[in-house]
């Protein structure tokens, strides 16, 4: 049983109604993201003011970059997409592998200097060095692909290139709000267009239930 | 939203792409081009658009943020995006401050509303 005329136009002004709505709130968003970005470079100028024309530039990027955000994505049923960011937390240095400073010895086993009394066992101390058995560790650094980005800057930056990546940060989120809002403000739209058209192409049944009585 | 996650790219002048970048976004390695375009004064419209649309065949992008004085250059191809993902977003420079009324999406989510709607 299909809709009445009435039914039909509370559903398509309940739809508008949902749309301006999800309009307000994108042009909300919008504004939000618009004034961060204004921020993260004001935030820059400064750094920029404070460091030197060139030390931020695009001359200081990496040579390598390894993603710390990704977006996943997901299409519902009606077509809509949705964005969310998942941000990687960087390692901590105490996890990241101890960098050997100092002179090395020859790679491989080292040896032990041989006294008469046997050393006593520090039980404390749980971080024995490496035994005869257990090769150094390799003395080259691995790069670390996941660095930082404020280190391509140098060692210490100030605290307004800090500012400018707090602000970045926060503009990625809230891009995957806008890009998910975007998604959700054209999809309205196309069902809202759909209705309308079906709803003007529908004839009055009233019309035509009088019609067939006539022609009967 | 199982899986490793897409990339977010940008197309923008050099401190929109920094700042950005300082954010977390960047991808670049040996083997695989990087993820964003730094616009300067000769960079060509062509480049610019060569790049969008290559943002546009990989699979591994979700979202493209462009600044609107850029996407104005090649408003052509932007329109002619219709999926869902990647999405397209255009945001402000230092120099254009952002203008609802150039901006591809809102445009066809207001371009509904025509003489004929109120008839």
């Amino acid at each position: 049983m299909g809709l009445s005329e009435k039914e039909e136009c509370v559903l398509l002004d309940q739809k508008l109604l949902v749309f301006m709505d999800q309009l307000e709130l994108l042009e909300e968003k919008r504004e939000r993201l618009n004034s961060l970005i204004e921020q993260g470079w004001f935030s820059i100028s400064k750094a920029r003011y404070s460091m030197g024309n060139k030390q931020v530039s695009a001359l200081q990027y990496g040579s390598e970059m390894e993603p710390l955000v990704r977006v996943h994505t997901r299409t519902l049923e009606s077509g809509e997409a949705e964005f969310q960011t998942k941000r990687r937390t960087l390692k901590s240095p105490e996890e990241r592998q101890v960098e050997d400073i100092g002179p090395k010895d020859k790679e491989g086993v080292r040896r032990r200097v041989k006294t008469q009394e046997v050393p006593e066992i520090d039980q404390s101390d749980n971080k024995h060095p490496w035994t005869e058995t257990e090769p150094a560790p390799s003395s080259k650094p691995e790069p670390n692909p996941q660095q930082d980005p404020l280190k391509w800057f140098g060692i210490l930056v100030p605290q307004t290139l800090k500012q400018a990546q707090a602000s970045f940060k926060q503009v990625v989120e809230l891009s995957a709000e806008v890009a998910t809002l975007q998604s959700t403000v054209l999809t309205t739209r196309q069902q809202l267009q759909m209705k309308q058209k079906s709803s003007s192409q529908t004839p009055d049944l009233t019309d035509l239930t009088d019609l067939t009585d006539r022609l009967t | 939203m199982a899986g490793r996650g897409k990339l977010i790219a940008v197309i923008g002048d050099e401190d929109t792409c920094t700042g950005f970048l300082l954010g977390g976004i960047g991808e670049l390695n040996k083997n695989r081009k990087p993820n964003f375009l730094v616009v300067e004064k000769e960079t060509s419209i062509v480049e610019i658009e060569e790049t969008f649309k290559s943002f546009l065949t990989r699979n591994d992008i979700g979202i493209i943020l462009i600044n609107q004085f850029i996407a104005v250059m090649i408003r052509h191809a932007i329109d002619q995006h219709m999926e869902s993902i990647p999405a397209v977003l255009e945001i402000p420079s230092k120099e254009h401050p952002y203008d609802a009324s150039k901006d591809s999406i809102l445009r066809r989510a207001k371009g509904m509303f025509s003489a004929e709607d109120f008839r």
